[in-house]
């Protein structure tokens, strides 16, 4: 902000020092305008120095939209986000039906009846084959799982880039009430669902637990 | 002490396909009688309209959870007695503690075997 100098002031006061007795309309328009002149100089500064701040700030808005436009949020929200979650979907569902039609044929062979040898093979035989044919839904869960994975690397790799711009700093707290009551529970009740390798104990840890 | 393979058994899993190998795996050492339930709440309700000899449980299911249950099965002088096994996901040492705590009889990290599950419920009713 512009400091103003003594300088600016110089007719104002040549003009107050001056002896007046009897104060007129005149006087007073006379002093507006020695007011007027005198602070010039004073507010021409201070217009510079806002606009200079204004177009700073105006600046970073710019590169801030351009930062958000290079976010693609619309192509992510409308596009990419879901079609991630339908390929979750899928792969759910794919699995589902697989452990389905295996856990079937595990079932049927083992209430078979084995008293005939010949119609007992005959059944595994069969089982067997359709127990392979639903492990093929590895192979397309893979390719989907893989689709997931590329979506989930380019969110990261725009948010990552957005954040180190902004140069954002994360702050506490939830976004919605019902993320708060998520995180709530899952502290409360201890859910922290399956752990990576390493990262919890195995089944002998525990069992020296309950000796 | 033997396990009585006529006892009634509740399995408690939000996962049909989860629930489906608890009971095919029981089956295979024996029990007949397997009821199961979707969460702990609906497992409450049955626990209370029959008398179960075993409780398996899963922890992470909603809206009550396989902790919530052991604990509300503990605060039950109905139930108070029911052999009570966890069998879960949930694997961090704070969980098994906490499980112990609320008086769970034992614990079963998925995933796990046939033989896991029996030595477990033998040592369960040999306590």
């Amino acid at each position: 902000m512009a400091i103003a100098d003594a300088s600016h002031f110089d007719r104002l006061v040549d003009f107050l020092k001056q002896k007046r007795e009897n104060v007129t309309f005149h006087d007073i328009i006379a002093l507006a305008e020695v007011s007027a002149q005198s602070l010039q100089s004073f507010f021409q500064a201070m217009d510079a120095k806002v606009y200079g701040e204004l177009r700073e700030i105006a600046g970073y808005i710019e590169t801030m939209r351009h930062e958000i436009g290079a976010l693609q949020v619309n192509d992510l929200k409308n596009s990419r986000i879901p079609a991630a979650g339908e390929e979750l979907g899928a792969i759910v569902q794919a699995t589902e039906a697989a452990t389905h039609t295996i856990m079937e044929c595990a079932e049927a062979v083992m209430g078979a009846d084995a008293s005939d040898p010949v119609a007992y093979k005959a059944l595994v035989d069969e089982k067997m084959m359709v127990i392979f044919e639903a492990c093929s839904f590895q192979d397309i869960t893979g390719q989907r799982i893989a689709k997931v994975v590329e979506t989930l690397q380019h969110i990261e790799e725009r948010v990552s880039r957005f954040a180190d711009v902004m140069q954002a700093k994360d702050i506490d707290g939830f976004l919605t009430r019902s993320e708060r009551e998520r995180a709530e529970r899952k502290e409360k009740f201890l859910l922290h669902g399956p752990q990576l390798a390493g990262g919890g104990v195995d089944q002998a840890k525990v069992d020296e637990m309950f000796p | 002490m033997a396990v009585d393979m006529s006892m009634p058994v509740l399995v408690v899993d939000d996962y049909n396909t989860m629930i489906r190998i608890i009971r095919n795996l029981l089956k295979q050492l024996g029990f007949e009688d397997i009821d199961d339930a979707s969460d702990g709440s609906a497992a409450l309700s049955k626990l209370r309209e029959k008398k179960y000899g075993l409780v398996i449980s899963d922890w992470n299911m909603e809206p009550m959870t396989g902790y919530e249950l052991l604990k509300e099965v503990r605060a039950d002088p109905g139930l108070n007695k029911t052999p009570f096994i966890m069998v879960t996901a949930e694997s961090k040492t704070e969980n098994v503690i906490a499980a112990k705590k609320a008086g769970v009889n034992n614990y079963i990290v998925k995933p796990f075997n046939a033989q896991t599950l029996k030595t477990k419920i033998e040592a369960v009713f040999a306590e």
